[in-house]
């Protein structure tokens, strides 16, 4: 089975510039004695409008990873640049959805959701409507006059896509945003933001520990190491959409990402 | 419905049995009337005192002017408190620079009683409202100080993070989302701040001031009106639960995080 997996590193949709490029980023934290580094000399690419998924288990660095993208912590060393500009600091075209619940709680969704229009250059610019517009978008219609903690984990995190995707960020980062929910919702989730994901073009970077979510989402996975801080491996996930789980070649890419990780 | 009527009663029924055992006390004769009056006699110091006319009685119709003057120098205060209070405790609850200078300055002010800086006030300030206020402000500005600090200093980082990526600026941030999160521990310390600064009031009028609620209270004693003294205090405590009322009111009016959080 293993045969007809394609792989060609980063191969899908390049173009002569790269739309974000990490190059030899390490990262250790100031904090731990013997300096570990969580991040060891970490590159690559990923092209406009592509879903990439940054596959390891818990404690590899991943996540690491994507608070030096948003711009939450400064890497040791080495440089990223978003279509060719060095990122500093975090900013609305670098927009996160977080694996816990970061929605404001003192604010109804809507609320929730316009806050993100009334901030930064955005301020004012957007019409109201399009907040009921987004709430529709993520199929909530309806809840808006909600406050967070009345709603369940699933609907929450689908607030947070709404929140994040009315900034129309340049790329969407994700970290593990459905890893607290249960199989039904994450399923639901995963369908929406393939949906979103198609409809804008939006290029996401999206971290996970699951297996199936990455083989389900992914045009490419970059899969960590388990302790050396690496990228181990990248694997072009070369699958229609939409893709069916219960497939011989979904199964042999699972499959071959379990190799990977171990 | 049932609910609702026992919520608005429940919090009636401790001061209605000392009311009652009062009542009986006083009816059986248990208490001489000079260690307690009689709670009729208070009903008709306290109706004269509120809506008697001056002239009628020595402390005839003066609770207005008293509650006015008493008000005036509680709110100052306390304003002046907040206005201190909230923005050091927000900075230093979120900057370790700033809480490393203050913090041993304010707690060691804080070991120091109230009481002690009275004969101070009163060289600086003379009698009157002046010192009045400093003491209150003082004794009120530790509570929302500390509340605040320890609200800014447990608002959880994601939520600033969620912020930052949103494109909030750092002035825009501490005010849509530092003090909301914060907004439960600056109730509390509001609401712990106005309830000492009514104490601290007592100790500022002790000073010879013509009125307030509690230079009534003192000149009264001078004069072995007791019914005076009672209905002062009782006056005190009703103005003091009502102004912790408006307070919680006024806060979830003006900020939806102080309605809507259950913390």
């Amino acid at each position: 089975m293993t045969s007809n997996i394609v792989q060609i590193p980063g191969q899908v949709g390049r173009t002569d510039r790269p739309f974000l490029e990490v190059s030899d980023v390490s990262h250790a934290f100031a904090w731990e004695g013997d300096g570990k580094a969580v991040l060891c000399n970490i590159s690559f690419t990923v092209a406009e409008g592509e879903l990439v998924c940054l596959l390891g288990r818990s404690g590899c660095g991943k996540s690491t990873l994507l608070n030096i993208l948003a711009g939450f912590f400064v890497p040791t060393s080495g440089r990223c640049l978003l279509q060719g500009k060095p990122i500093s600091g975090p900013g609305p075209d670098r927009c996160v959805v977080f694996q816990e619940d970061a929605l404001f709680p003192w604010l109804t969704l809507r609320e929730n959701i316009a806050f993100a229009l009334k901030s930064g250059d955005l301020s004012g610019k957007k019409p109201v409507g399009e907040v009921d517009r987004f709430l529709d978008l993520v199929g909530l219609d309806g809840y808006g006059d909600y406050l967070p903690r009345e709603i369940s984990g699933g609907m929450k995190q689908r607030v947070a896509l709404a929140r994040v995707l009315i900034r129309s960020p340049r790329i969407l980062l994700m970290d593990e945003p459905f890893g607290a929910l249960d199989a039904q919702s994450r399923e639901a989730s995963q369908e929406l933001l393939q949906d979103l994901w198609r409809q804008r073009a939006q290029t996401i970077l999206f971290v996970t520990h699951d297996v199936q979510e990455a083989v389900t989402l992914a045009d490419r996975v970059l899969i960590f190491g388990q302790d050396s801080g690496t990228i181990q491996e990248e694997l072009v996930i070369a699958l229609e959409r939409p893709r069916d789980r219960a497939s011989e070649l979904f199964q042999a890419y699972c499959r071959r990402l379990r190799q990977g990780l171990r | 419905m049932a609910g609702e009527g026992r919520d608005i009663l429940l919090p009636l029924l401790i001061p209605a049995l000392c009311l009652t055992a009062w009542y009986v006390v006083s009816e059986t004769g248990l208490v001489p009337v000079y260690l307690m009056p009689h709670p009729e006699t208070i009903l008709h110091a306290g109706a004269g005192y509120i809506f008697g006319m001056p002239g009628e009685g020595a402390y005839a119709g003066r609770f207005l002017n008293n509650f006015a003057a008493s008000l005036t120098r509680v709110l100052l205060g306390f304003a002046l408190a907040t206005a201190l209070g909230v923005p050091l405790g927000l900075l230093s609850g979120r900057i370790t620079l700033v809480n490393r200078l203050v913090s041993a300055t304010v707690n060691g002010l804080r070991a120091v009683p109230g009481i002690c800086w009275l004969p101070l006030a009163m060289i600086w300030f003379g009698i009157g409202i002046k010192t009045t206020v400093f003491l209150v402000a003082m004794a009120a500005f530790f509570p929302i100080y500390l509340n605040t600090l320890t609200g800014a200093r447990l608002a959880p980082p994601i939520y600033m993070q969620a912020g930052a990526m949103l494109g909030v600026s750092r002035l825009r941030g501490v005010f849509a989302i530092l003090i909301p999160l914060a907004m439960p521990n600056i109730i509390a310390g509001l609401r712990l701040g106005l309830g000492i600064s009514w104490a601290y009031l007592v100790l500022g009028e002790l000073t010879g001031v013509p009125d307030g609620l509690r230079a009534v209270i003192m000149d009264a004693r001078m004069l072995g009106r007791i019914d005076i003294i009672v209905v002062g205090i009782l006056l005190i405590a009703v103005i003091g639960r009502i102004c912790d009322r408006l307070l919680f009111l006024a806060m979830r009016l003006c900020f939806k995080s102080a309605g809507r959080q259950l913390r």
